[in-house]
Protein backbone atom coordinates (compact mmCIF):
# COMPACT_ATOMS: atom_id res chain seq x y z
CA UNK A 1 0.00 0.00 0.00
CA UNK A 2 2.75 2.58 0.94
CA UNK A 3 4.73 1.86 -1.90
CA UNK A 4 2.01 3.10 -4.21
CA UNK A 5 1.48 5.80 -2.49
CA UNK A 6 4.68 7.12 -2.39
CA UNK A 7 4.86 6.42 -5.98
CA UNK A 8 2.19 8.22 -7.21
CA UNK A 9 3.90 11.28 -4.67
CA UNK A 10 6.89 10.86 -6.65
CA UNK A 11 4.97 11.19 -10.36
CA UNK A 12 3.05 14.04 -9.07
CA UNK A 13 6.18 15.28 -7.80
CA UNK A 14 7.59 14.66 -11.18
CA UNK A 15 5.00 16.17 -12.65
CA UNK A 16 5.51 19.69 -10.33
CA UNK A 17 9.17 20.11 -11.17
CA UNK A 18 8.10 19.26 -14.97
CA UNK A 19 5.43 22.22 -14.70
CA UNK A 20 8.32 24.45 -12.84
CA UNK A 21 10.96 23.80 -15.01
CA UNK A 22 8.70 25.02 -17.90
CA UNK A 23 7.47 28.08 -16.14
CA UNK A 24 11.16 29.03 -14.84
CA UNK A 25 12.64 28.11 -18.83
CA UNK A 26 9.96 29.03 -20.74
CA UNK A 27 7.96 31.36 -19.14
CA UNK A 28 5.24 29.69 -19.95
CA UNK A 29 2.54 28.10 -17.90
CA UNK A 30 0.15 25.54 -18.73
CA UNK A 31 -1.08 22.97 -16.57
CA UNK A 32 -1.56 20.46 -18.85
CA UNK A 33 2.10 20.56 -20.84
CA UNK A 34 4.45 17.82 -19.13
CA UNK A 35 1.62 15.16 -19.77
CA UNK A 36 1.07 17.09 -23.61
CA UNK A 37 5.05 16.58 -24.14
CA UNK A 38 4.85 13.22 -22.70
CA UNK A 39 2.08 11.82 -25.15
CA UNK A 40 4.05 13.84 -28.18
CA UNK A 41 7.43 11.65 -27.27
CA UNK A 42 5.40 8.42 -26.84
CA UNK A 43 3.99 8.71 -30.48
CA UNK A 44 6.98 10.03 -32.02
CA UNK A 45 10.01 7.51 -33.59
CA UNK A 46 12.32 6.38 -31.16
CA UNK A 47 15.43 6.05 -33.33
CA UNK A 48 18.34 3.91 -32.70
CA UNK A 49 21.60 5.48 -33.70
CA UNK A 50 23.53 3.63 -36.16
CA UNK A 51 26.49 1.42 -34.50
CA UNK A 52 25.30 1.75 -30.85
CA UNK A 53 25.75 -0.30 -28.11
CA UNK A 54 22.32 -1.75 -27.98
CA UNK A 55 22.83 -2.98 -24.57
CA UNK A 56 23.73 0.23 -22.94
CA UNK A 57 21.46 2.17 -24.68
CA UNK A 58 18.66 0.56 -24.12
CA UNK A 59 19.83 -0.24 -20.29
CA UNK A 60 20.51 3.74 -19.59
CA UNK A 61 17.07 5.88 -19.65
CA UNK A 62 15.71 2.53 -17.35
CA UNK A 63 18.49 2.73 -14.84
CA UNK A 64 18.31 6.29 -14.34
CA UNK A 65 14.40 5.61 -13.40
CA UNK A 66 15.47 2.83 -11.35
CA UNK A 67 18.13 4.38 -9.36
CA UNK A 68 15.62 7.50 -8.36
CA UNK A 69 13.03 5.23 -7.19
CA UNK A 70 15.83 3.53 -5.12
CA UNK A 71 16.65 6.22 -3.70
CA UNK A 72 13.01 7.41 -2.76
CA UNK A 73 11.71 4.07 -1.26
CA UNK A 74 14.17 4.56 2.00
CA UNK A 75 13.27 8.01 2.42
CA UNK A 76 10.13 8.50 4.66
CA UNK A 77 6.96 10.44 4.12
CA UNK A 78 5.61 9.94 7.64
CA UNK A 79 6.54 7.52 10.55
CA UNK A 80 4.90 4.69 8.64
CA UNK A 81 4.74 5.74 5.13
CA UNK A 82 8.26 4.50 3.89
CA UNK A 83 8.82 1.38 1.19
CA UNK A 84 11.41 -0.05 3.45
CA UNK A 85 12.99 1.36 6.55
CA UNK A 86 16.15 -0.07 5.88
CA UNK A 87 18.72 -0.24 8.83
CA UNK A 88 21.32 1.26 6.48
CA UNK A 89 18.92 3.59 4.84
CA UNK A 90 21.56 6.21 4.74
CA UNK A 91 24.40 4.00 2.91
CA UNK A 92 21.37 2.47 0.49
CA UNK A 93 20.73 6.14 -0.76
CA UNK A 94 23.89 6.33 -1.26
CA UNK A 95 24.64 3.26 -3.18
CA UNK A 96 21.23 3.89 -5.41
CA UNK A 97 22.82 7.40 -6.34
CA UNK A 98 25.86 5.35 -7.53
CA UNK A 99 23.95 4.60 -10.15
CA UNK A 100 23.34 7.67 -11.82
CA UNK A 101 26.66 8.06 -13.08
CA UNK A 102 26.42 3.96 -14.07
CA UNK A 103 23.39 5.34 -15.69
CA UNK A 104 24.51 8.62 -17.27
CA UNK A 105 27.55 6.93 -18.44
CA UNK A 106 25.81 4.24 -20.56
CA UNK A 107 23.41 6.96 -22.03
CA UNK A 108 26.76 8.78 -22.98
CA UNK A 109 28.34 5.85 -24.52
CA UNK A 110 25.90 3.54 -25.53
CA UNK A 111 24.49 5.82 -28.85
CA UNK A 112 28.54 6.04 -30.31
CA UNK A 113 28.05 9.80 -30.83
CA UNK A 114 30.70 12.13 -30.45
CA UNK A 115 28.14 14.63 -28.30
CA UNK A 116 26.44 12.28 -26.55
CA UNK A 117 29.81 10.96 -25.04
CA UNK A 118 31.52 14.36 -24.11
CA UNK A 119 27.96 14.71 -22.35
CA UNK A 120 28.55 11.08 -20.10
CA UNK A 121 32.62 12.06 -19.48
CA UNK A 122 31.57 15.63 -18.43
CA UNK A 123 29.46 13.76 -15.63
CA UNK A 124 32.03 11.72 -14.36
CA UNK A 125 34.16 14.83 -14.13
CA UNK A 126 31.29 15.87 -11.76
CA UNK A 127 30.66 12.95 -9.81
CA UNK A 128 34.19 12.56 -8.49
CA UNK A 129 33.77 16.41 -7.34
CA UNK A 130 30.33 16.14 -6.01
CA UNK A 131 30.15 12.61 -4.12
CA UNK A 132 32.34 12.99 -1.50
CA UNK A 133 29.72 16.47 -0.43
CA UNK A 134 26.78 13.95 -0.50
CA UNK A 135 28.71 11.14 1.13
CA UNK A 136 30.13 13.50 4.41
CA UNK A 137 27.21 15.90 5.09
CA UNK A 138 25.16 12.12 5.90
CA UNK A 139 28.06 10.96 7.76
CA UNK A 140 27.89 14.08 9.84
CA UNK A 141 23.46 13.54 9.94
CA UNK A 142 24.35 10.01 11.19
CA UNK A 143 26.70 11.03 14.23
CA UNK A 144 23.85 12.97 15.43
CA UNK A 145 20.72 10.15 14.94
CA UNK A 146 23.44 7.54 16.01
CA UNK A 147 21.92 5.48 13.26
CA UNK A 148 21.43 5.49 9.34
CA UNK A 149 17.98 4.40 9.60
CA UNK A 150 16.20 7.31 8.06
CA UNK A 151 13.22 7.31 10.03
CA UNK A 152 15.44 7.46 13.08
CA UNK A 153 17.41 10.28 11.74
CA UNK A 154 13.79 12.53 11.14
CA UNK A 155 13.27 11.25 15.17
CA UNK A 156 16.72 13.07 15.85
CA UNK A 157 15.98 16.48 15.00
CA UNK A 158 12.99 16.74 16.87
CA UNK A 159 14.55 19.77 18.80
CA UNK A 160 16.75 21.27 16.19
CA UNK A 161 15.96 20.69 12.49
CA UNK A 162 19.65 19.69 11.04
CA UNK A 163 19.64 22.41 8.75
CA UNK A 164 20.10 24.93 11.64
CA UNK A 165 21.92 22.20 13.85
CA UNK A 166 24.36 21.46 11.27
CA UNK A 167 24.38 24.82 8.37
CA UNK A 168 27.16 23.83 6.84
CA UNK A 169 26.22 20.20 5.63
CA UNK A 170 22.92 21.48 4.23
CA UNK A 171 24.54 24.08 2.19
CA UNK A 172 27.12 21.61 0.90
CA UNK A 173 24.74 18.48 0.54
CA UNK A 174 22.16 21.20 -1.31
CA UNK A 175 24.89 21.72 -3.95
CA UNK A 176 26.13 18.37 -4.41
CA UNK A 177 22.49 17.28 -4.81
CA UNK A 178 21.78 20.36 -7.75
CA UNK A 179 24.95 18.37 -9.36
CA UNK A 180 23.64 15.03 -8.94
CA UNK A 181 20.82 15.58 -10.98
CA UNK A 182 22.83 17.37 -13.50
CA UNK A 183 20.58 20.51 -13.00
CA UNK A 184 21.14 24.15 -14.40
CA UNK A 185 24.27 25.25 -12.49
CA UNK A 186 25.42 22.20 -12.82
CA UNK A 187 23.88 21.27 -16.44
CA UNK A 188 26.87 20.65 -18.84
CA UNK A 189 26.87 16.95 -19.11
CA UNK A 190 23.29 17.55 -20.95
CA UNK A 191 24.30 20.84 -22.09
CA UNK A 192 21.02 21.92 -24.42
CA UNK A 193 22.81 24.65 -26.26
CA UNK A 194 26.36 22.82 -26.97
CA UNK A 195 26.05 19.59 -27.32
CA UNK A 196 22.45 19.11 -28.27
CA UNK A 197 21.22 18.20 -25.19
CA UNK A 198 24.88 15.72 -24.46
CA UNK A 199 23.49 12.56 -22.92
CA UNK A 200 20.29 12.71 -24.23
CA UNK A 201 21.28 14.02 -27.57
CA UNK A 202 20.84 10.70 -29.41
CA UNK A 203 17.41 9.74 -27.69
CA UNK A 204 14.65 9.97 -29.40
CA UNK A 205 10.32 9.52 -28.99
CA UNK A 206 10.15 6.64 -25.86
CA UNK A 207 13.29 6.13 -25.00
CA UNK A 208 13.73 9.97 -24.31
CA UNK A 209 10.13 10.37 -22.69
CA UNK A 210 11.85 7.41 -19.47
CA UNK A 211 15.19 9.23 -19.68
CA UNK A 212 13.14 12.71 -18.90
CA UNK A 213 11.17 10.97 -16.56
CA UNK A 214 13.78 9.23 -14.86
CA UNK A 215 15.62 12.86 -14.33
CA UNK A 216 12.40 14.36 -12.83
CA UNK A 217 11.68 11.38 -10.13
CA UNK A 218 15.61 12.27 -9.41
CA UNK A 219 14.96 15.68 -8.19
CA UNK A 220 11.81 14.80 -6.26
CA UNK A 221 14.20 12.30 -4.73
CA UNK A 222 16.80 14.74 -3.97
CA UNK A 223 14.31 17.09 -2.35
CA UNK A 224 12.62 14.17 -0.26
CA UNK A 225 16.28 13.14 0.68
CA UNK A 226 17.44 16.97 1.41
CA UNK A 227 13.88 17.17 3.43
CA UNK A 228 14.38 14.04 5.40
CA UNK A 229 18.15 14.86 6.53
CA UNK A 230 18.29 18.16 7.56
CA UNK A 231 14.54 19.94 7.20
CA UNK A 232 12.89 17.57 9.46
CA UNK A 233 11.09 15.19 7.33
CA UNK A 234 7.78 14.78 8.37
CA UNK A 235 7.89 17.52 11.79
CA UNK A 236 6.00 20.44 12.08
CA UNK A 237 2.82 21.26 13.88
CA UNK A 238 -0.96 21.44 13.57
CA UNK A 239 -0.94 19.51 10.12
CA UNK A 240 -0.55 15.22 9.51
CA UNK A 241 3.65 14.49 8.63
CA UNK A 242 2.32 13.49 5.08
CA UNK A 243 1.46 17.16 4.31
CA UNK A 244 4.30 18.63 5.62
CA UNK A 245 6.56 16.03 4.03
CA UNK A 246 5.30 17.00 0.84
CA UNK A 247 5.07 20.58 1.77
CA UNK A 248 9.01 20.60 2.53
CA UNK A 249 9.86 17.84 -0.24
CA UNK A 250 8.09 20.48 -3.28
CA UNK A 251 9.75 23.39 -0.94
CA UNK A 252 13.56 22.30 -1.42
CA UNK A 253 12.75 20.77 -5.33
CA UNK A 254 11.38 24.34 -6.09
CA UNK A 255 14.62 25.87 -4.73
CA UNK A 256 16.70 23.15 -6.50
CA UNK A 257 15.53 24.85 -9.89
CA UNK A 258 15.42 28.60 -8.43
CA UNK A 259 19.08 28.27 -7.76
CA UNK A 260 19.40 27.31 -11.19
CA UNK A 261 17.68 30.03 -11.93
CA UNK A 262 19.83 32.52 -11.00
CA UNK A 263 23.87 30.97 -10.85
CA UNK A 264 25.65 31.12 -13.88
CA UNK A 265 26.97 27.99 -14.98
CA UNK A 266 29.77 25.89 -13.86
CA UNK A 267 32.21 23.99 -15.40
CA UNK A 268 32.99 20.32 -14.13
CA UNK A 269 36.82 21.56 -14.09
CA UNK A 270 36.21 24.24 -11.37
CA UNK A 271 33.57 22.12 -9.66
CA UNK A 272 35.97 19.99 -9.09
CA UNK A 273 38.39 22.71 -7.68
CA UNK A 274 35.95 24.47 -5.58
CA UNK A 275 34.61 20.95 -4.61
CA UNK A 276 37.82 19.25 -3.21
CA UNK A 277 39.56 22.73 -2.23
CA UNK A 278 37.05 24.16 -0.23
CA UNK A 279 33.95 21.63 -0.36
CA UNK A 280 35.63 18.78 1.13
CA UNK A 281 37.62 20.73 3.97
CA UNK A 282 34.27 22.42 4.77
CA UNK A 283 32.57 18.72 5.02
CA UNK A 284 35.44 17.49 7.28
CA UNK A 285 34.96 20.51 9.51
CA UNK A 286 31.15 20.29 9.79
CA UNK A 287 31.64 16.31 10.83
CA UNK A 288 34.13 17.55 13.79
CA UNK A 289 32.00 20.20 14.78
CA UNK A 290 28.93 17.76 14.74
CA UNK A 291 30.97 15.52 16.40
CA UNK A 292 32.00 17.86 19.23
CA UNK A 293 28.51 19.33 19.59
CA UNK A 294 27.22 15.45 20.12
CA UNK A 295 29.60 14.93 22.55
CA UNK A 296 28.59 18.27 24.39
CA UNK A 297 25.37 17.33 24.65
CA UNK A 298 23.80 19.88 22.56
CA UNK B 1 9.48 -6.51 8.41
CA UNK B 2 13.00 -8.34 8.13
CA UNK B 3 15.70 -7.00 6.02
CA UNK B 4 15.03 -9.70 3.29
CA UNK B 5 11.40 -8.58 3.30
CA UNK B 6 12.32 -5.78 2.72
CA UNK B 7 15.00 -5.88 0.09
CA UNK B 8 12.58 -8.34 -1.85
CA UNK B 9 10.32 -4.94 -2.36
CA UNK B 10 12.80 -3.16 -3.67
CA UNK B 11 14.24 -5.96 -6.14
CA UNK B 12 10.29 -5.74 -7.00
CA UNK B 13 9.75 -1.62 -7.69
CA UNK B 14 13.16 -2.49 -9.94
CA UNK B 15 11.23 -4.63 -11.68
CA UNK B 16 8.03 -3.29 -11.95
CA UNK B 17 9.89 0.32 -13.00
CA UNK B 18 11.58 -2.28 -16.22
CA UNK B 19 7.81 -3.38 -16.68
CA UNK B 20 6.60 0.40 -17.07
CA UNK B 21 9.21 1.00 -19.36
CA UNK B 22 8.67 -1.68 -21.17
CA UNK B 23 4.55 -0.93 -21.43
CA UNK B 24 5.36 2.64 -22.88
CA UNK B 25 7.81 1.30 -25.36
CA UNK B 26 5.47 -1.45 -26.59
CA UNK B 27 2.37 1.54 -26.23
CA UNK B 28 5.04 3.86 -28.71
CA UNK B 29 5.43 0.77 -30.95
CA UNK B 30 1.94 0.31 -30.67
CA UNK B 31 1.09 3.75 -31.97
CA UNK B 32 3.44 4.12 -34.70
CA UNK B 33 6.34 2.48 -36.09
CA UNK B 34 10.05 3.98 -36.74
CA UNK B 35 10.46 4.26 -40.17
CA UNK B 36 13.83 2.81 -42.01
CA UNK B 37 14.99 6.34 -43.32
CA UNK B 38 18.38 7.08 -44.74
CA UNK B 39 20.97 9.56 -42.77
CA UNK B 40 18.36 9.14 -40.07
CA UNK B 41 20.30 7.21 -37.40
CA UNK B 42 23.53 9.58 -37.68
CA UNK B 43 24.53 10.75 -34.66
CA UNK B 44 23.94 14.21 -34.01
CA UNK B 45 27.41 16.18 -34.69
CA UNK B 46 25.96 19.93 -35.94
CA UNK B 47 25.84 18.48 -39.52
CA UNK B 48 29.30 16.89 -39.37
CA UNK B 49 29.67 13.36 -39.46
CA UNK B 50 31.81 12.86 -36.50
CA UNK B 51 34.44 10.12 -36.33
CA UNK B 52 33.62 6.64 -35.68
CA UNK B 53 33.80 4.94 -33.44
CA UNK B 54 33.25 7.79 -30.66
CA UNK B 55 34.62 5.55 -28.19
CA UNK B 56 38.35 7.43 -28.55
CA UNK B 57 40.46 7.15 -25.62
CA UNK B 58 39.39 10.69 -23.54
CA UNK B 59 41.47 12.40 -21.69
CA UNK B 60 40.98 12.47 -18.09
CA UNK B 61 41.97 16.21 -17.19
CA UNK B 62 40.99 15.08 -13.70
CA UNK B 63 42.91 12.42 -13.17
CA UNK B 64 44.62 14.13 -10.30
CA UNK B 65 41.21 14.18 -8.36
CA UNK B 66 40.27 10.59 -9.81
CA UNK B 67 43.37 8.94 -7.08
CA UNK B 68 42.66 11.30 -4.32
CA UNK B 69 38.64 10.70 -4.81
CA UNK B 70 39.37 6.57 -4.50
CA UNK B 71 41.75 7.46 -1.34
CA UNK B 72 38.31 9.23 0.59
CA UNK B 73 35.84 6.84 -1.36
CA UNK B 74 37.43 4.04 0.69
CA UNK B 75 37.35 6.49 3.78
CA UNK B 76 33.85 6.83 3.90
CA UNK B 77 32.70 2.69 4.07
CA UNK B 78 34.66 3.24 7.67
CA UNK B 79 32.70 6.20 8.47
CA UNK B 80 28.96 5.20 8.59
CA UNK B 81 29.78 2.44 11.09
CA UNK B 82 31.78 4.94 13.20
CA UNK B 83 28.89 7.32 12.46
CA UNK B 84 26.37 4.70 14.29
CA UNK B 85 28.39 4.23 17.34
CA UNK B 86 30.02 7.72 17.83
CA UNK B 87 27.85 8.61 20.96
CA UNK B 88 28.04 5.50 22.79
CA UNK B 89 31.69 5.68 21.97
CA UNK B 90 32.37 9.47 23.04
CA UNK B 91 35.85 10.88 22.88
CA UNK B 92 37.74 8.00 21.80
CA UNK B 93 35.46 7.97 18.74
CA UNK B 94 36.74 12.04 18.21
CA UNK B 95 39.96 11.25 18.44
CA UNK B 96 40.55 7.62 16.74
CA UNK B 97 38.61 9.08 13.59
CA UNK B 98 40.25 12.30 13.84
CA UNK B 99 43.86 11.25 13.81
CA UNK B 100 42.59 9.19 10.56
CA UNK B 101 40.77 12.16 9.14
CA UNK B 102 43.76 13.96 9.91
CA UNK B 103 46.24 11.71 7.90
CA UNK B 104 44.03 11.53 4.85
CA UNK B 105 43.66 15.32 4.97
CA UNK B 106 47.35 16.27 5.17
CA UNK B 107 47.56 13.25 1.84
CA UNK B 108 44.73 16.01 0.25
CA UNK B 109 46.71 18.89 1.48
CA UNK B 110 50.44 16.51 -0.13
CA UNK B 111 48.45 16.10 -2.91
CA UNK B 112 47.44 19.78 -3.49
CA UNK B 113 50.67 20.85 -3.45
CA UNK B 114 51.91 18.57 -5.63
CA UNK B 115 49.47 19.65 -8.52
CA UNK B 116 46.93 17.01 -8.25
CA UNK B 117 44.09 19.69 -8.21
CA UNK B 118 44.34 21.34 -11.40
CA UNK B 119 43.41 20.14 -14.52
CA UNK B 120 46.14 18.17 -16.44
Amino acid sequence: MSVLIIVLGLLAGAYAVALLEDRLTRGSFAPAAPLLAAAALLARESIVTRKPDRLLFETAPVLLLIAALLAAAVLPLSPTLIVADLATGGLFINAALAYVLVALLMAGWGPDGAYAMVGGWRFLGQVIAYSMLIVMPITAVAIRAESLLTTAIVGSQEGWWNMFYQPLGFLLFFIASLAVCFLPPFDRPSAEGELAAGVEAEYTGARLAILRLGRMVLVVSLAAATSVFFLGGWLGPWLPPWVWSALKVLAVAALMLLAGYYLPRVREEHLLAWCWKLGIPLALLNIFIVGVMVLAGL
Amino acid sequence: MSALQQYAILLGLAIGAIGVAASLYAFSRAVGSTLAEPGKNVPAASGRLCREPAWARYHAHYLGYALLFLAFDMEMAYMYPWAVVFKEEGLVALLDMGVFLAILFLGLLYGWSQGALRRH
